[in-house]
């Protein structure tokens, strides 16, 4: 192997987590080792985190780097980050709440990583503190896609089972199967509001005691808006439930600024069609605005906002999470030429985050043949995709250059532009010859470039 | 990444690895065929879900763009397709189950193969924890296993369902309950070749679309500039190739060439047949082929 394994991070239901190092690189990373298991074959959790992370590469997503397969064992090979949510609130938090500087950072980069996923059409679906990662740098990335999915045009219903439940939206727990994208919304809420307060928003014994959490703080919908929810969502089921009147979230979360709470409440709907979107979250002016901000909770922040976070940690605790690159400078400060730089900002996130949209998608499997065209002497077929910068790149090998998507990456995101070469494919035992060499169907070849 | 997937090379068109291996291009496509009808039958009778035996069957026919028929035989690879996809589409089956019913299909054509009838068949059930249950729980895994590295974990497959309807919307053909169900019948009938790894969903569609219409005898405005294919950035050239191997399924077969796929089922009998065939290996002939 390609790796050293060092000390054990971690175990999880079906994986083991090793902190490891590259013998090449020297580079730390996260080994994540998954028994094969002769009574299941490969855990559908594994394939899924495989097929759907080699794809997504964001500097908020953890980066799936190489898949080294042997007749026992699969081991996932991932960037490494120092803890999870859950322990650096536990760790750095006053009573495990943030100081509202870090909360807005975290927010901002944790839905940004789901708007990432979401816009390649995939759920996380399992979006909880747990699986929120920090590295040394204050980024935070998602990670553990073990219950991710992707999604298209819905001809299927998808499992019912999913997302712990303290984070799960109010539709799912009433049963519906054909949620979509608002199901990571409501979790990223809950998120928001256990680090502003410290501790978990909704917390329920069972589905049914769970909804009743939410039920009392936002209170019960409306049998019109039952209606509408069931019509909806066939399969879902609509009891008799208390009628509790909405609560306001200034009473739940007194600490919170008025434009925090007004995303809260527009990430907490129980109505999933009126959950604001992950992108729409990210315009939202507690991230955008140049007011005064979440002022009361803010008297420690000065002008040199890290110097003061740093004042509240620990010594030797990990430094304050600075703010995404293209995250407006925040400040108490309102003057116009920082209005002007955060609007700047801005556009240039908008400008990024539209990049992302031209994902190279479409690959060959197998041989290295970018930019062939297929069919029995019929014309390529992704001449007639609607999609731009469609790439047949077929992964195994690096695609060329005209692979690449137009209008170069996000690089401001700290997208990573390196391709998948030398990393040491070691793709386990390569089968009778096959595999290795010619980068065959290796899971991490080349595949999307960079994106 | 959701609503396109990958699609075989021009090399590996042109080429196959079991073409490599000697394997006939039209004996290839008739084990492709009969591996995609076992998928079926252990779906239905699995009771699995259409969107799971539909996917298996698209991984299926990736497969043989990455390996030759000598490696592996459509058998196990069928069975493997079914269980992987049975986990993509969050629909699981046990292994036992599918295990059971793919004896018995197999039983069932080798019964059939030696010329008796279809009534006298007498399934005898593998013993619980005998050897043929744990020979073909290996090759279950190790099938679901050589799927996933061979395709480098590119399971993502995207069914032409809904698309069907969403351009039959367009077309205003939805009252037409006899187009609806032609089309998807072809659609389904497809994943019986290798177009869903050739060409995009909304080729595959037209060309249902193209056939059902065309047997209905119900006119679409097919002159330029005004295409009804064009609508759905579909080419002409790709719909009348997908439509050609649909119809390519239909096609009169003789007892002998429907015979031969039920004995090349495992990768022995390939290997075997090969052997004897070895003359003709890589020649387009069938007549020299037997099945013995």
């Amino acid at each position: 192997m390609n790796y050293i394994q060092l000390e054990k991070l971690g175990e999880g239901t079906y994986a083991t987590v090793y902190k490891g190092r590259s013998r090449t690189t020297n580079e730390i990373v996260a080994l994540k080792e998954i028994h094969l298991d002769a009574e299941e074959g490969t855990p559908s959790t594994a394939i899924r985190e495989i097929s759907l992370m080699k794809e997504l590469k964001h500097v908020n997503i953890v980066r799936l780097h190489d898949v080294i397969h042997t007749e026992t064992k699969l081991v996932l090979i991932f960037e490494y980050c120092e803890q999870d949510l859950k322990k650096y609130m536990d760790q750095h938090g006053e009573r495990g709440a943030l100081d509202m500087n870090t909360v807005r950072s975290f927010m901002f980069q944790l839905l940004k990583g789901t708007a990432f996923c979401h816009e390649n059409q995939v759920l996380h679906r399992d979006l909880k503190p747990q699986n929120l990662l920090i590295n040394r740098k204050g980024e935070l990335k998602l990670g553990d896609f073990g219950l991710a999915r992707a999604f298209g045009v819905p001809v299927n219903t998808f499992s019912n089972e999913v997302v712990t439940l303290w984070y799960r939206a109010p539709d799912v727990l009433l049963g519906s199967r054909t949620y979509s994208t608002s199901i990571d919304v409501w979790s990223c809420g809950c998120i928001f509001a256990e680090m502003i307060s410290g501790s978990p928003l909704f917390r329920g014994r069972d589905n049914q005691d769970q909804l009743l959490h939410i039920m009392r703080i936002i209170g019960t919908p409306s049998d019109a808006q039952f209606q509408k929810l069931a019509k909806e969502a066939p399969e879902i089921q609509i009891k008799q439930f208390p009628r509790y009147a909405k609560m306001p979230f200034q009473q739940v979360l007194p600490k919170a600024s008025p434009q925090a709470l007004d995303l809260l409440e527009r990430l907490l709907k129980f109505d999933p069609a009126e959950r604001l979107s992950a992108a729409e979250a990210l315009q939202h002016p507690y991230f955008t605005s140049t007011g005064p901000g979440p002022a009361p909770s803010f008297g420690m922040n000065s002008m040199n906002s890290m110097g003061s976070i740093n004042a509240m940690n620990p010594v030797g605790a990990m430094p304050p999470p600075p703010p995404p690159s293209s995250f407006p400078a925040y400040g108490h400060s309102s003057s116009s030429a920082q209005a002007q730089a955060q609007a700047q900002a801005q556009a240039q996130y908008q400008q990024q985050h539209s990049q992302h949209q031209q994902h190279p998608q479409h690959q060959s499997w197998g041989h290295p043949a970018a930019n062939v065209g297929v069919g029995l002497g019929a014309p390529p077929q992704q001449a007639q995709q609607p999609q731009q910068g469609v790439n047949r790149a077929a992964y195994g090998m690096p695609p060329p250059g005209p692979g690449m998507p137009q209008g170069g990456m996000g690089v401001g995101q700290g997208m990573r532009a390196v391709p998948q070469q030398g990393q040491g494919m070691v793709y386990g035992q390569p089968v009778q010859g096959q595999g290795g060499q010619m980068g065959y169907g290796h899971p991490m070849g080349g595949y999307g470039h960079g994106q | 990444m959701a609503t396109l997937y990958p699609l075989a090379s021009l090399a590996q068109i042109e080429n196959t690895p079991s073409k490599q291996d000697g394997i006939p291009d039209d004996l290839e496509e008739d084990l492709r065929a009969y591996g995609c009808k076992l998928i079926h039958q252990a779906g239905i009778l699995l009771k699995q879900k259409q969107v799971a035996v539909a996917a298996a069957q698209v991984l299926f026919q990736r497969f043989w763009f990455v390996t030759s028929m000598k490696q592996f035989g459509v058998g196990d690879i069928g069975m493997g397709a079914l269980y992987l996809a049975s986990k993509l589409e969050e629909c699981p089956i046990r292994m036992r189950d599918l295990i059971n019913v793919y004896d018995l299909l197999l039983q069932r054509a080798s019964h059939a193969l030696v010329g008796k009838s279809v009534d006298m068949f007498q399934y005898h059930p593998m013993s619980y924890f005998g050897n043929t249950f744990y020979d073909m729980k290996d090759a279950l895994v190790v099938a679901e296993m050589q799927i996933l590295k061979r395709l480098g974990f590119n399971v993502h497959v995207v069914l032409p369902y809904g698309t069907l309807i969403n351009y039959l919307r367009v077309l205003e053909l939805t009252n037409r309950e006899d187009v609806c169900t032609k089309a998807w019948g072809y659609l389904n009938d497809a994943h019986q070749t290798p177009v869903y790894a050739l060409y995009q969903v909304p080729t595959i569609v037209c060309a249902a679309i193209l056939l059902a219409t065309r047997q209905l005898q119900i006119p679409l405005p097919s002159e330029p500039p005004a295409c009804w294919w064009e609508l759905f950035d579909a080419d002409w050239e790709d719909v009348w190739s997908v439509g050609g191997s649909i119809m390519r399924l239909y096609r009169k077969r003789t007892e002998e060439e429907k015979n031969r796929v039920v004995g090349l089922v495992n990768k022995k009998d390939v290997r075997s047949w090969l052997e004897e065939n070895a003359p003709q290996a890589g020649s387009d002939s069938t007549s020299a082929m037997s099945v013995t």
